[in-house]
């Protein structure tokens, strides 16, 4: 192998492994490291081959650069998406992303199910609501069923607006909780 | 037989224990690198390397500049260079400045009471050295 098929080949694998980040960053990164391959091998005196080897696989260096892509992008989104895959990344991490990541999972479940029931009562009214029977809550929720039948309902229609509002304050705090979290472990990250 | 045991431990686990404290000290030194100007990547690593042995893989570094550059620390510019190629300069941005000596002030007080922690091992260690007893074989010992 040639000098430049050896170069081009680990930039080629570096391009490929950089796939998530936009083209302009990823052109930048192989750009640099096109640079640094050069220089080292120019500058110290060593083969190629051995500045490569200083490198690391090409593998392993665009882990290094998407791994902190990844949570940065994440913890300036609002999707609930992109936030869980970033909190997903963080899992893989520390015992704290898990925790984050599962935070996530039930703030978004919560907040989405509370949603469904407001729509709910708009299409099944009678069977959406909250039961209660002798002061006690004996059923709850969207196409219920399986309330007795002495048990009365409680809140009519109110059971939308307030259904509306908790619903979409949890996904909101939901996501501030992830970005708040992710911009945090960005500076842990960066200490260890 | 306990000295072939007992050693791999000793070797080993410094090792792998000194490696995470060089990198954890990466991120500053980066920024340490380039207090008095710019410097291209390859550059950083060299003054690093002669000023406090402290590269891990020339890889680490890369990633480490472009993480403190998206968090606004640095900047960069490519100049054209008489090798044929544009390197990549970094410079010290004024938060990146700030940043810096936010943490050389938590550092030095941090080191300072690490050190006089350890000073009483020091002096042990610098005792044992100059009679001529290696620590090893007086941890044998005991």
């Amino acid at each position: 192998m040639t000098v430049e098929v050896q170069i081009e080949s680990y930039l080629t694998a570096l391009r490929l492994h950089l796939g998530s980040l936009t083209i302009v960053e990823r052109e930048e990164i192989v750009r640099e490291i096109n640079a640094h391959i050069r220089d080292s091998a120019e500058q110290s005196g060593s083969s190629v081959e051995a500045v490569l080897a200083r490198l690391g696989p090409a593998d392993e260096l665009a882990k290094q650069y998407r791994d902190g892509y990844l949570i940065r992008k994440s913890s300036r989104s609002i999707s609930p998406l992109v936030l869980l895959r970033g909190a997903l990344r963080l899992a893989t991490k520390s015992v704290f992303g898990i925790f984050v990541f599962a935070c996530g999972l039930f703030g978004y479940s919560s907040g989405a199910g509370l949603l469904v029931v407001a729509f709910a009562k708009t299409i099944a009214p009678a069977h959406t609501g909250y039961w209660v029977q002798d002061g006690r809550m004996v059923g709850a929720g969207a196409f219920e069923f399986g309330h007795p039948a002495q048990a009365h309902e409680v809140l009519g229609m109110w059971i939308i607006p307030l259904t509306l509002t908790l619903g979409s304050l949890l996904l909101l705090l939901t996501n501030y909780l992830i970005r708040t979290s992710l911009r945090v472990s960005q500076h842990w990250q960066s200490k260890l | 037989m306990a000295t072939q045991r007992a050693l791999p431990v000793l070797d080993e686990q410094p090792d792998r224990w000194e490696a995470q404290l060089r990198k954890g000290v990466l991120e500053m030194a980066a920024l340490a690198s380039l207090w008095q100007g710019r410097l291209y990547g390859l550059e950083i690593i060299r003054f690093l390397e002669s000023h406090s042995q402290l590269i891990l893989a020339e890889g680490t570094i890369y990633p480490i500049l472009n993480r403190l550059k998206a968090e606004g620390l640095l900047t960069s510019e490519w100049v054209e260079a008489e090798a044929g190629h544009p390197r990549k300069y970094y410079s010290l941005s004024d938060a990146g400045r700030q940043r810096l000596r936010l943490m050389t002030e938590a550092w030095s007080s941090f080191a300072n009471g690490v050190s006089r922690l350890l000073e009483p091992v020091f002096h042990a260690a610098e005792k044992d050295l100059s009679a001529g007893t290696p620590i090893l074989e007086r941890q044998e010992k005991q």
